[in-house]
């Protein structure tokens, strides 16, 4: 009894401790491991319990992805007070309605009787249209939509109303030439005049119905606090039965040339076009009711289904691709959730997140652009084929009547995309990713993140120029005339047929739906936004600077010609045949990835009569910060492909070295160049003599005082691992020495069998080869074990990792190894390169460089693009670095490490472990932890930094950056100044210490490159003999070294290494408190007395006056700019 | 509270008295005429408490805190030496009671480190130069124009200069230690070769790797190897899920990773809540 007590006392000890630390920890926002007494994990299972994890078992992928389901559903959900009030609203706007006043019946054109305060939603082009119009009350009042449904979504609740026109108003042939749209037009007129007048609305707008500009509706939103709860939409629609189907299909005509186009009908016999979308607009009104019953019917009976049509339209809206004309709104995917119920592809019992999963995979296999699916289920002869359906539309998904195509505005392009994202999703969900919900629901995908490159068409009314153009009159009379979507279709088919195979996947911004005040005219079609496409590229595709056409004599070739027009020409081929071809102009890969521009605008000004001045082309605007100084036409992938190369034949000759006492058993490159992420390649060095002091025994160059700096040449690493032998010492002073005998003798023989230019010392051998500077470092492969080698005193040998291994080891083994998969990653990416050192840059250029060292930022990016979901890998560095801003500023990096599988060698369960790892060590791990499969513990590269508070920095740098850039990329009329987020603030620095340009060697290579510079002694052509030259010399870095070491402990020092004219200087507060005198601690501080004691305060004055002494010749200027340290 | 401070030794100037802890007093020290604030050393006679070893001589050693970046041991030197004559100046990190061993280090294996705020041990030859450095008025100079010290660009090119290693100079250094190596392995060796067999006086016999039947060498990974070999065997022997209550077990075990799991998913959700991670936007 007793020890049974005791436990239950320890036990409700236990409990009240954990039930403590749960508030405290979401402060602190750190994941804790969980700890269960034994009692809790293995008491007996109650029913419900069993129940509720075989639930998750089969309904669910993971219990994580239920609960997560669950929260989401929750936030999203309207409560039921909400639902009261807006009950109550609702009942109140109908009251209103009724109320409306009727008016007396006048001519359709003569509307002298409408209020001055409001005006027809409606451009009326042509204006004269016969009949008239009388204003009732609506015969009847109805909700439809989402809301009754249980499937609306916060925020932005919308409430639709369906009004019923009495019978009096509609006339016989109001079908004909956008009558019946006339009247519905001045129906909401007349009751937007006076429900604004109601005190009871906070505002009343127009607007249109899903984009479409001849269906108008009003909204109505309520006065006072609840203004943001709701918006009532108005629908007008005619009664039932009113306008006869037959009238109404897909091939019919319903509007008459010769009234839309003003002219009388020159009778040539010529049948009218047949005017689909107009005639699927009024279709739509009429089967508002019908559909409301069919969703009601399918949705009411299971909740799961509520869940996953809700689930679903998150899905859409974080695509954007609800929103807009032919947008794929919620209430088409409740429809083809209704569709795959009635087909039993869709279960009743199925929980929302199978629902979302059986969706997604009926369009990844479904090609509604060639396949249309109907609901109808009657096989009536009378009803229209689907094949009639196809030739009017692009995406066919008719409904129960089998009349009305539900994707009627759906364009090819958009449904393409919807299949695309699905794909992407199913292999998001497939996958087992842990992350799975977070990237599939949680994460916003705007156009300018997702694709490589976009454009904007900017502005839309040269569009208009481009319907006639295009010869797309029949269907600028079908769409009433809107311009903008008629000619969305033919200009999406012809940009996808130009890029051809350099192209994934077209997609196009739907014009946005505007709003506005009753008592203006409906916006223009010019001023509905700009057009944006977005364009994802196949890297394979991109290399190409060649479109092959038919053989000449061949009947294509003509139409080749044609599509191609002048760009065309005829080219003979290695293989004798002779092709009709299109050759662009591009020598690097910087110009090849920018082809797509010029295909574009080739293509629509010849096709489309849209000049290049129209055509806003974003891609390459950030390309130019990774430009070198004086480079125009390059990012800089040619000259490190250069620098490679001569790697390689570097690493020959040592293969091929003859007469060293141990072959070389392996070369491995350690530098960014090799891997390709250094963010200025080098360049062949051609030192001028007479700017240097020269070291004529040595062969070398030195700089001189009286000239500027020399040029910065960086040694570039290699590591050179020697075979293993018997012969090597095994103790560690001795192994060094025998180390640099091999660098001496590597040198040696270097230069007697390939008369290299070569300089030892005891750590590395420098090789100068076609003015490029390789720094051979000899390599043993046990060292770093002798180092890690301790002696106990029982004469037992254990091995304990000490910084020098460590250091060693990871300088040896582990770099080689990552410059090798990352050099393999940019043959599989060629977009790796731009990425990585664009975003190398901007840290750079915010002064954070040397806090995140190299490798770490290499292989962040690198994870973008191995784990690019929700995206695709990126194909151009802009969007790389759109994503790697995001993945900086929204990545948990205290509860989560980031998973970097390179070559794909993790396998599912080793990550679980890893994670599980990784929360019980949290604290002993750096603040950023990069799992490779080479380092399960992700503390190799990250171990030195960054420190908390840089990366916290970062993060809010990055998150700022972000939308700025974001912001200026989206503008249509240009980005602006795209170097804005690449300058850092300064005002936060304590002390700025401004530096001489002269002595700064990467001068030119700044944020904004200096309009002059100092002449660097390079010479443009080789020379034959060659020295030398100054190596590794940057003043600045010298300088920083001396500050770091000296005053390390009271500030910290931030510059930019690519021509930083300014070193940044933040004094550490902790530092600053005054401290009791230790012999310890003196370093730069000075004894004062402070009441009765003596305390120990840093001597500011005399640091400061330090800073220019140590930088001599260097400081220009050293500024306190804040007194932050008096107080 | 530096600002404090600066007038508190203003007034303490004019006194004639710097402050400073109990025991030392302090130097103002600075680069050159032109620098208007000066660091302070802060000097003492070198003590250590009873019993504690020194190496370095007792009265004569004067223990200066403070000494600042571009102050080397000849600039010390000098300035110490109107105090007395000065036998030897040595540099340190930190505090450290033993003088560092004699020979001096190779430069090629031991690169100078970047200086920064450094103790010295300043031996005098007599007595009385730890005395005179006590009430040393100063403020020091460290450059002046009969002794120039180099900063900045000029010592950066300097330093270049020097780093530029002399291949032979190397060379030497390496062969005479490879050699003294050699020797001493060589020596090891012949002792070894000498003991082997021979059992010692309590009759123990030493087995080394040299020897006509090697054995491993005694390392942890070694005998962790054999642990785990050991581990596998058994483990392949066992029955697993054969019993009745194994069989319960495992089911038990299934069902705590489960719970285990479930309540880490909860921990994970209540995070996100509280960081507002399921407003999708």
């Amino acid at each position: 009894m007793e020890p049974a007590l005791e436990g239950a006392v320890q036990e409700g000890r236990k409990m009240s401790k954990r039930k403590r630390s749960v508030p405290g920890s979401p402060a602190e926002s750190l994941l804790q491991p969980v700890k269960l007494s034994r009692e809790e994990l293995y008491k007996e299972p109650t029913n419900e319990e069993l129940n509720r994890l075989r639930e998750t078992e089969i309904l669910f992928h993971s219990s994580l992805l239920r609960l997560q389901v669950e929260e989401l559903l929750k936030e999203i959900r309207l409560s039921e007070k909400k639902k009261d009030r807006i009950g109550v609203f609702l009942r109140e706007v109908n009251q209103c309605i009724k109320k409306v006043p009727s008016i007396p019946e006048t001519e359709l054109i003569d509307q002298a009787w409408l209020p001055a305060g409001v005006r027809v939603p409606l451009h009326q082009v042509p204006y004269t249209v016969k009949g008239s119009f009388c204003f009732l009350p609506p015969a009847q009042v109805t909700v439809v939509g989402s809301y009754l449904l249980g499937t609306c979504i916060r925020p932005n609740i919308n409430v639709d109303m369906a009004l019923t026109m009495p019978m009096e108003i509609l006339q016989d042939k109001d079908l004909l030439n956008q009558r019946y749209f006339r009247k519905r037009a001045l129906y909401l007129a007349h009751l937007a005049h006076h429900l604004a007048r109601d005190p009871l609305f906070g505002s009343v707008h127009f607007s249109y119905t899903n984009g479409c500009h001849l269906k108008p509706l009003l909204l109505l939103r309520p006065r006072g606090k609840d203004e943001h709860l709701v918006t009532v939409r108005l629908y007008p629609c005619p009664p039932p039965n009113f306008f006869r189907p037959c009238r109404l299909l897909p091939t019919k005509n319903n509007v008459r040339s010769t009234w839309y186009q003003g002219q009388s009908h020159l009778g040539d016999g010529k049948p009218e076009p047949p005017t689909p979308h107009y005639n699927t607009w009024v279709l739509q009104d009429t089967a508002l009711e019908s559909h409301m019953q069919l969703l009601s019917t399918v949705l009411s009976s299971a909740q799961g289904l509520k869940d996953g049509v809700t689930l679903l339209k998150v899905w859409l809206r974080q695509r954007e691709l609800d929103k807009g004309l032919g947008g794929f709104n919620g209430f088409l995917i409740s429809m083809l959730v209704a569709f795959l119920v009635s087909t039993r592809k869709i279960h009743t019992t199925m929980s929302g997140y199978q629902v979302l999963r059986s969706v997604l995979q009926f369009l990844v296999t479904t090609d509604l652009t060639v396949n249309g699916i109907s609901l109808c289920l009657s096989s009536d002869p009378s009803l229209p084929a689907l094949a009639d359906f196809h030739q009017a539309f692009p995406v066919v998904f008719l409904d129960s009547s089998g009349l009305l195509n539900l994707c009627a505005d759906v364009t090819a392009s958009t449904y393409h995309q919807v299949q695309h994202e699905a794909r992407l999703s199913m292999v998001l969900l497939d996958s087992k990713a842990d992350d799975g919900f977070q990237l599939l629901l949680m994460t916003p995908k705007p156009m300018v993140r997702s694709f490589d490159h976009i454009l904007h068409l900017h502005p839309l009314s040269r569009l208009q120029a481009a319907c006639h153009r295009l010869k797309l009159c029949p269907e600028l009379q079908d769409s009433g005339g809107d311009y903008v979507s008629a000619v969305l279709g033919p200009l999406t088919t012809l940009l996808k047929q130009g890029l051809g195979s350099r192209l994934q996947l077209l997609a196009h911004s739907r014009p946005s739906v505007p709003e506005w005040n009753i008592s203006q005219d409906p916006p223009k079609h010019k001023d509905c936004g700009t057009l944006t496409l977005g364009l994802l590229l196949q890297p394979e595709g991109l290399t190409s600077v060649l479109e092959l056409g038919p053989e000449a004599d061949q009947p294509e070739a003509a139409d080749f010609r044609q599509f191609w027009g002048p760009r065309s020409e005829l080219r003979r081929f290695q293989d004798g045949a002779i092709r009709e071809a299109v050759v662009w102009e591009a020598a690097s890969l910087y110009q090849k990835r920018l082809i797509p521009h010029q295909v574009v605008t080739h293509l629509l000004a010849l096709h489309a009569d849209i000049p290049d001045t129209c055509v806003h082309y974003v891609g390459g605007f950030l390309d130019a910060l990774i430009q070198g100084p004086k480079e125009t036409s390059s990012t800089g992938e040619e000259a490190l492909t250069e620098a490679v190369r001569c790697y390689d034949d570097l690493s020959r000759l040592l293969w091929g070295l003859e007469g060293l006492p141990l072959t070389v058993s392996a070369v491995q490159g350690a530098h960014p160049v090799l891997r390709y992420t250094e963010v200025f390649p080098p360049t062949p060095a051609r030192p001028a003599y007479s700017f240097h002091e020269h070291l004529r025994e040595r062969a070398s160059l030195l700089p001189r005082p009286d000239k500027p700096c020399p040029a910065y040449v960086e040694p570039m690493t290699v590591v050179c691992h020697l075979e293993g032998s018997g012969q090597w010492p095994q103790d560690a002073e001795a192994v060094r020495r025998v180390r640099a005998a091999f660098q001496l003798r590597l040198a040696e023989l270097l230069t007697q069998q390939h008369g290299l230019q070569c300089r030892a010392t005891a750590t590395h051998t420098d090789v100068l080869k076609d003015g490029f500077v390789f720094r051979i470092r000899v390599a043993y492969q046990r060292e770093p074990q002798i180092l890690r080698e301790v002696h106990s005193p029982e004469g037992m040998i254990s091995l304990r990792d000490t910084p020098a291994s460590l250091c060693l080891e990871r300088d040896t083994k582990q770099l080689p190894l990552l410059t090798s998969v990352l050099h393999g990653l940019q043959q599989q990416h060629p977009a790796f390169s731009g990425v990585a050192r664009l975003a190398k840059r901007w840290v750079r250029a915010q002064l954070l460089g040397e806090g995140v060292n190299d490798e770490s930022l290499d292989l962040v990016t690198a994870a973008l693009f191995l784990h690019p979901e929700p995206f695709t890998p990126p194909s151009s560095p802009q969007v790389g670095f759109l994503r790697f801003l995001s993945l900086l500023s929204t990545f948990d990096w205290k509860n989560n490490p980031l998973i970097i599988n390179l070559n794909s060698e993790l396998k599912a369960e080793e990550q679980v472990e890893i994670r599980s790892g990784f929360l019980a060590a949290r604290t002993r791990l750096p603040v950023m932890v990069l799992i490779t499969p080479q380092d399960h513990k992700g503390s190799v590269w990250t171990q030195d930094g960054p420190s908390a508070q840089i990366l916290q920095r970062l993060v809010i740098l990055a998150a700022e950056a972000l939308p700025i850039l974001e912001k200026q990329l989206m503008d249509p009329r240009g980005p602006g100044d795209i170097r804005t987020v690449f300058r850092p603030p300064l005002d936060i620095y304590d002390v700025l210490i401004r530096l001489s340009p002269r002595h700064i060697p990467r001068h030119r290579q700044a944020v904004d490159c200096p309009a002059a510079s100092f002449c660097r002694g390079l010479l443009r052509e080789p020379q034959p003999s060659s020295l030398m030259p100054v190596l590794g010399y940057d003043p600045p870095q010298l300088y920083l070294a001396q500050l770091r070491e000296a005053f390390g402990d009271l500030a910290l020092f931030f510059y930019d290494q690519h021509g930083g004219e300014v070193i940044g200087v933040l004094w550490k507060p902790t530092s600053f408190q005054p401290q009791p005198f230790k012999a310890s601690s003196t370093k730069g501080r000075m004894v004062v007395s402070q009441g009765e004691e003596l305390v120990m305060v840093p001597n500011v004055e005399a640091i400061l006056e330090d800073f220019a002494v140590l930088g001599e010749g260097l400081v220009q200027a050293v500024e306190a700019r804040s007194e932050r340290w008096t107080v | 509270m530096v600002a404090r401070g600066r007038r508190k030794r203003a007034v303490q100037d004019t006194e004639g008295r710097l402050p400073s802890p109990l025991g030392y007093s302090a130097v103002p020290i600075k680069f050159s005429e032109k620098q208007q604030a000066s660091h302070y050393l802060y000097v003492r006679e070198h003590r250590v408490r009873e019993g504690a070893q020194s190496t370095w001589p007792q009265k004569r050693t004067l223990f200066v805190l403070n000494v600042p970046p571009y102050c080397s041991e000849e600039s010390l030197s000098r300035l110490l030496s109107p105090c007395g004559l000065v036998q030897s100046v040595e540099l340190q990190e930190k505090p450290d009671l033993v003088e560092s061993p004699k020979e001096p280090k190779s430069k090629f294996f031991h690169p100078k480190p970047v200086p920064g705020f450094r103790v010295a041990y300043v031996v005098f030859q007599r007595p009385s130069g730890v005395a005179a450095a006590l009430i040393l008025k100063g403020p020091l100079l460290v450059s002046t124009e009969s002794h120039p010290v180099r900063s900045g660009i000029h010592k950066w090119i300097s330093d270049y200069a020097d780093a530029v290693a002399d291949p032979e100079a190397l060379r030497v250094e390496v062969d005479a230690f490879m050699e003294a190596y050699d020797k001493k392995v060589a020596e090891e060796e012949t002792k070894a070769k000498g003991e082997e067999g021979v059992p010692d006086e309590e009759g123990w016999v030493k087995v080394t790797r040299r020897g006509r039947r090697p054995v491993l060498p005694r390392t942890e990974a070694a005998s962790l190897r054999v642990l785990e070999r050991e581990r596998q065997k058994r483990a392949r022997k066992e029955l697993l899920n054969f019993y009745a209550w194994q069989h319960r077990e495992t089911k038990m075990e299934h069902l705590a990773q489960l719970r285990k799991k479930f309540e880490e998913d909860k921990q994970r959700i209540e995070l996100l809540r509280a960081q507002r991670k399921f407003r999708p936007y």
